[in-house]
């Protein structure tokens, strides 16, 4: 009876695997929040060229 | 005769208000870009122009003037584009940095300055390639 038991229960463990749950070293990064932005600033290049442009009082260089 | 002398006086009038306007506009330029060449004030990557040192009373409110009149103009060209605001006036510090001469103050991170010199300066992330 007590012999079987260590068999079945390995035999359990076989059958379920094993699952190690270990966290990740890092913190998981998104930059999603900064690939959108550069995104929008870069698409608005010719609009600021043309701001620039059209308001040169406000760009003493 | 009397009538045409006052006629005269107007326009002469018109005439020294505007050219004195054009006087000022030209002062306030001369003035900060003083203040520029000799690196207290500089361009930003957020579009605005900031204080590398600190500043007179009268360059403050000059500069101080400037930057309120550039995000007037931000707000009405990102409320027409539907872009939040801050990423168009980024896209104006794109620009301002680029095109930095020699010898003047800059920031990208906020507080932080820095003096342009020979090499290009490194742009944010944010401006793209």
């Amino acid at each position: 009876m007590i012999g079987r038991f260590p068999v079945l229960a390995t035999g359990a463990m076989l059958l379920t695997g094993c699952i190690s749950v270990k966290a990740p070293d890092k913190p998981i990064e998104i930059n999603l929040n900064i690939s959108v932005k550069q995104e929008v600033v870069v698409s608005l290049k010719k609009d600021a060229e043309d701001f620039i442009t059209n308001n040169p009082e406000l760009f003493p260089k | 005769m009397m009538r045409t002398s006052k006629i005269a006086i107007a326009f002469m009038g018109l005439a020294l208000a505007l050219g004195g306007s054009t006087v000022a506009l030209a002062q306030m330029d001369a003035e900060v870009e003083a203040a520029m060449a000799s690196g207290a004030v500089g361009e930003q990557a957020d579009g605005y122009l900031g204080f590398a040192k600190p500043p007179s009373a009268g360059v403050k409110a000059k500069v101080d003037a400037i930057n309120i009149k550039r995000r007037e103009g931000y707000t009405q060209v990102a409320q027409s584009k539907n872009v939040p605001i801050e990423a168009f006036a980024a896209s104006i510090g794109c620009k301002t940095l680029a095109g930095l001469k020699p010898g003047r103050s800059y920031s990208v991170a906020k507080g932080v300055w820095a003096t342009k010199g020979a090499a290009p300066v490194q742009l944010p992330s944010q401006c793209g390639g």
